[in-house]
């Protein structure tokens, strides 16, 4: 809602500065968005008078004026097509700057000297008229200051208004909460004395509502002989100023006192009304309508529509048709003051894609005694502007809501709620401020009747809030609630989630986050298979792009994106995870299935934060990745998870050789793997990325071993190294296990590799794999003896297991 | 006196600095701090120096003796290094970078929402999180926001079917938990938003965090009251604060939380719009429509709920200008935090 500090003066006094103003409005709720002096810097333009015209001798479109201006004449070249003889209108001296931040200065133009420039509403600031030289009607006085002149010199505030305050959508509404808080009072230009009673019919139009529900209020009259022309500089400045565009003075008036009293109102050119007539009811099937921007309009049957006798003329509180548009040759107007359904308002706006400052205030709530009032204040000013006739008598159809319009208030409710002791008459005191009837039943009940354009305040809690706002929130002290202590919830899988995160951060991950909604081109990227199940998303209906448009299955394509844009900005060593989302439908089910997964992504140097000097050489491979997994799984002492190699079922984004699974009991919970070099280069990536994909939600479901302490050993440990070869495609990981499983007697401490070698001068077929073992007990010194013993039981069994023998 | 023993203290450093092994720095010792050194025989002549210089000149032996047992010890483990094939401290250029190990960091809004969190668990609030797909009815009308309701104009809403879509607010976990639980709570839920809505100052998925507290007698004092110990806690003490009157369809009454602009302190910046207020949160008491659709009693219970942005705590933490960085996870950016 915009408004400028001079017309609210129009409707109270207050006594406030611009600041104070706006800081007293945000505390009463009325947010102050923004405030903007206006045109208080159009210095040097002023109101010159064009007393000759000749044409420019080099140039067809411009021409030669002599304008009188501060007592002096002054040569001025102009290209506007309505420059003549006469004319009043606004010159920009040199050294004038314009809003545009243009600065006239005295020139050449073709040859020939111009001494200042003619300035078109739009060079002004005034309008985005550009067509031609603002012309300033009637007579002035020439040398003056423009902005003197024409009073454009104000201040605009923009209000943020909250749905709740349909009644602040216009000047007056603003102006009756300013006098509320600065103690003025208010000045309706329209006195409710003076307001004629209508009937329900009229001698020379008919009107109809056979909608009641969407339509409780109809009021209408018809004034003659109305001279359509422009409006006086005031109306217009009044538009112009929150940014309407004036179009002729009887379309501005319904404008005008739409913003005034927040009533909007239609004016039709009652010739082309059809049997002279109104009838307010639901489109019919079939029907459509040309609305006053052009645009044909096809209805359905629950849209409400002002008709004539035979077709819809309008839009019911929303747009006119272009048919029955007041213009030049209009010379009766029916003008149309009503009150419709919110909500039916709100439904047809919104499938008709269609919003106007008058939908905007129906489908917030127009107070239905208000349309009299502005039935008035739009009679007065069409017969003072446009010389109109007004045809006595009128119509008004109203069905006021049923109910009682009282509200009970309780004193102890009020006082809980705000946890101040508030009494009966402080209460009364407050409400009574803005117009609202209070009486005092007991001084515990209170019986409250809010005014009419106080169409919130429908409850108890309601007045409770209002009590609250006219105290002022801020005059209510801090306190801290009596709370009984009590269990806290505590969410067990978010925990889990929060240690993932740190320990992949100790790892030497950062955290990213990326959207949960995905391009399906993704999964181009990823060459997925047509039928892979990633490929089941959930579609947004209304995206705001193509990359936006689904709900992401995996963090896979997110993270990617982000290693694209870290090497297109020179970063190539990188350490991204994700802990989030993935969506997927979940049939029978209302809401799909979502699941955490953890997808990190390594690329690069292994170690990027060193200075090049200590680890040059090293870029991560995919080990670094399995490494990242292996401290994972242990520090969550998940051990019943296993490494599995599993090229043949690799992704189709992964390369198969270097692919593995995380398995629990059969079941894959995770991967990792290198991405594939087809998937990397759709991605713009040249460089090798290592992946790791976990599903956090089964992750955790998978059994954890507990933290138990295992006393120190205290007797000495013996080292022996095991070097075997054995075929080529064993895995030197399966002889590790393999040696750990055999330790029945609980003297084998660990096995660490330590050299695998293949080529000459091993033999072809083979590998070497050298692994140092580590021997202790835990209850005394081990012998020579025993450790011979266990070392040749498991090199038997290595060797009996995978097939091979010592190397020499 | 005084000169004598300047003029050992000089003769000491030339010869400490001459001595290349362990028998060298024996003779050292003995001639300079052994029983029958000069420097013990210098103490003893003490005692014949006049009355007003012995204090002065005690204390200059002292010192002397003192710095010339600390030079003697530095030389001592200097030849111990080296024996040992250690590398002597001239040799090693300190001033080479140390190496460092990869470490990474949680992202801002992950480390600002769990701030916020724990400012919240210890005043006892519980932590839950909800779906981000959610349904028409938990995300607007359990919260008293029917369909053609102007307030879901605020709502710039992503849609996924007839009444799914992505949840535009923290907010519904108030109904979920609430349907599920009596009173006394308190809880939190924290998690992602959604609104279709792109530009320097928004971005279609955001954090939220909303909190709630409900039991017998909950007032809008005690609402301030919490809020303001946050507020306290997240930027600092001295942070002003402010409520004023807004509208939320499902609290009344309703208030938006100010504080002091934190980057002009009040003057009045570009990113408060020359207010001296920025805009921190939105909070209220819950609506009584609230507690009928989870079939509390309204006039037995009252309570307070509220929902802050976390990209927006964060950004004026960090002094971040476009929240867009949030989600382009350059690494410039999050080694930041």
């Amino acid at each position: 809602m915009k408004f400028t500090i001079s017309w609210l003066k129009q409707y109270t006094d207050f006594d406030l500065e611009t600041d104070e103003l706006a800081e007293r409005l945000t505390m009463a709720g009325l947010e102050v968005e923004t405030v903007d002096e206006l045109f208080h810097d159009l210095h040097q333009v002023r109101i010159a008078e064009v007393v000759d015209v000749k044409k420019h001798p080099d140039a067809d479109r411009l021409s030669l004026c002599r304008v009188n201006v501060c007592g002096e004449k002054r040569d001025v070249v102009c290209g506007a097509p309505n420059v003549r003889p006469g004319l009043f209108a606004a010159l920009a001296l040199p050294g004038a700057q314009l809003p545009s931040g243009l600065t006239v200065k005295e020139s050449k133009i073709r040859g020939v000297l111009s001494q200042g420039m003619l300035c078109s509403e739009k060079d002004l600031g005034i309008s985005e008229d550009h067509s031609g030289i603002m012309e300033l009607t009637g007579e002035w006085e020439s040398g003056q200051e423009l902005a003197e002149a024409l009073e454009l010199k104000d201040t605009l505030i923009e209000v943020d208004l909250t749905p709740n305050r349909p009644d602040c959508t216009s000047v007056i509404g603003i102006a009756r909460e300013v006098a509320a808080f600065a103690g003025g009072k208010l000045r309706p230009p329209v006195k409710h004395t003076i307001i004629p009673e209508l009937a329900e019919g009229h001698e020379r139009f008919s009107v109809k509502v056979e909608a009641p529900d969407h339509c409780p209020r109809y009021a209408a009259r018809l004034v003659e002989n109305v001279q359509i022309g422009p409006s006086p500089w005031w109306l217009k400045k009044r538009l112009l100023s929150v940014g309407l565009r004036p179009i002729n003075n009887v379309v501005d008036i319904t404008n005008f006192i739409m913003l005034e009293y927040g009533q909007p109102l239609h004016a039709f050119d009652f010739r082309k009304l059809s049997g002279g007539g109104i009838v307010v009811r639901k489109a019919q099937p079939g029907e459509g309508i040309t609305t006053l921007d052009g645009e044909n309009r096809k209805l359905d049957p629950e849209m409400l529509m002002i008709c004539d006798l035979d077709r819809p003329v309008a839009v019911a509180g929303i747009m006119g048709g272009e048919d029955s548009e007041v213009g030049p040759e209009t010379v009766d107007v029916l003008i149309e003051a009503a009150c419709f359904n919110p909500l039916s308002i709100r439904r047809t706006s919104r499938i008709l894609n269609l919003s106007t400052d008058s939908a905007y205030r129906f489908e917030r709530g127009v107070d239905p005694e208000l349309a009299p009032i502005a039935m008035e204040r739009a009679v007065q000013l069409m017969t003072a502007l446009a010389d109109a006739e007004l045809v006595p008598g009128g119509v008004d159809i109203y069905r006021p809501s049923e109910g009682s319009q009282s509200l009970s208030l309780r004193v102890s409710k009020t006082r809980e709620i705000l946890g101040l002791d508030f009494t009966a008459r402080e209460i009364s005191e407050l409400l009574s401020s803005i117009e609202i009837d209070v009486e005092n039943v007991d001084g515990e009940n209170l019986l409250v009747t809010p005014p009419s354009f106080r169409v919130d305040l429908e409850r108890e809690v309601d007045l409770i809030e209002e009590v609250a706002r006219l105290k002022g929130y801020n005059r209510f002290p801090h306190t801290l609630p009596m709370v009984p202590m009590s269990r806290a919830y505590l969410d067990d899988a978010r925990s889990f989630r929060k240690k993932v995160s740190a320990l992949v951060n100790a790892s030497g991950f950062d955290e990213a986050i990326n959207y949960s909604f995905i391009s399906p081109r993704h999964f181009d990227m990823l060459n997925l298979p047509e039928v892979s199940p990633f490929r089941k998303t959930i579609a947004i209906q209304n995206p705001l792009t193509d990359d936006q448009s689904v709900m992401r299955t995996t963090l896979l394509p997110g993270l990617l994106e982000n290693i694209r844009h870290n090497i297109n900005h020179q970063i190539t060593d990188i350490r991204l995870f994700e802990i989030g989302k993935v969506f997927s439908p979940k049939s029978g089910q209302e809401l799909p299935l979502e699941t955490f997964r953890l997808t990190l992504l390594c690329s690069g140097a292994r170690f990027p934060e060193a200075p090049p000097l200590y680890f040059s050489e090293q870029q991560v491979d995919i080990f670094d990745i399995k490494g990242v997994a292996e401290v994972l799984l242990q520090e969550l002492r998940r051990t019943g998870v296993k490494f599995e190699v599993a090229g043949d079922s690799a992704a189709a984004y992964s390369q198969s050789s270097l692919y593995m699974q995380l398995t629990e009991g059969g079941r894959v919970i995770g991967e990792l793997g290198a991405v594939s070099p087809s998937t990397l280069e759709k991605f713009s990536i040249k460089q090798e990325v290592f992946y790791l994909d976990i599903d956090l939600d089964l992750l955790y479901q998978t059994d954890s071993r507990p933290r138990q302490f295992e006393p120190l050993n205290r007797y000495p440990a013996v080292k022996r190294d095991l070097a075997v070869l054995v075929p080529v495609n064993t895995g030197a990981g399966e002889i590790i296990g393999e040696l750990l499983s055999v330790n029945k007697e609980k003297l084998i401490e660990d096995a660490e590799l330590f050299d695998v070698y293949e080529g000459k001068p091993v033999q072809e077929g083979f590998k070497s794999v050298a692994v140092s073992m580590t021997y202790r007990s835990s209850e005394h010194t081990l012998s020579d003896k025993e450790v011979n013993k266990v070392h040749q039981k498991i090199t038997d069994r290595i060797l009996d297991r995978f097939g091979g023998r010592l190397r020499e | 006196m005084e000169e004598e023993l300047q003029s050992l203290t000089k003769e000491a450093d030339q010869e400490l600095e001459d001595v290349t092994d362990s028998a060298g720095l024996e003779a050292f010792r003995i001639k300079f701090l052994g029983r029958k050194s000069r420097f013990n025989s210098l103490m003893k002549e003490l005692g014949n120096v006049p009355n007003e210089d012995r204090p002065r000149l005690g204390k200059l032996a002292n010192q002397i003796k003192k710095e010339l047992e600390k030079k003697y010890t530095g030389k001592k483990d200097e030849l111990q290094n080296e024996l040992q094939g250690g590398t002597t401290t001239e040799k090693v250029d300190l001033t080479l970078p140390g190496r460092r190990y990869p470490f990474g960091r949680p992202h801002p809004v992950t480390r600002t929402m769990d701030e916020i969190c724990a400012i919240f668990e210890s005043m006892g609030f519980g932590v839950a999180e909800g779906p981000d797909i959610e349904t028409d009815f938990y995300n607007f009308e359990a919260l008293n926001i029917p369909a053609h309701h102007p307030a879901r104009d605020m709502h710039d809403t992503f849609y996924l079917g007839k009444s799914t879509l992505l949840r535009t607010h923290t907010s519904p976990m108030q109904a979920r938990i609430m349907e599920q639980q009596e009173p006394p709570l308190r809880m939190i839920a924290p998690g992602k938003v959604y609104r279709c809505d792109s530009d320097v100052t928004h971005t279609p998925m955001f954090h939220q965090v909303e909190g709630f507290l409900v039991d017998k007698g909950i007032s809008f004092t005690d609402l301030q009251g919490v809020l303001g110990v946050f507020i306290a806690r997240i930027f600092d003490e001295e942070t002003p604060i402010r409520a004023r009157p807004s509208y939320f369809p499902f609290t009344e009454p309703s208030a938006e939380i100010d504080i002091g602009c934190v980057i002009c302190r009040g003057e009045g910046c570009r990113v408060c719009g020359h207010s001296g207020w920025l805009e921190i949160l939105g909070a209220g008491m819950i609506d009584p429509e609230v507690f009928r659709q989870v079939k509390y009693d309204p006039d037995q219970y009252s309570g307070f709920a509220f929902g802050l942005g976390v990209e927006r705590i964060a950004m004026l933490k960090y002094g971040i200008d476009d929240i867009r960085l949030f989600y382009e996870n350059d690494a410039r950016f999050l080694r930041q935090f």
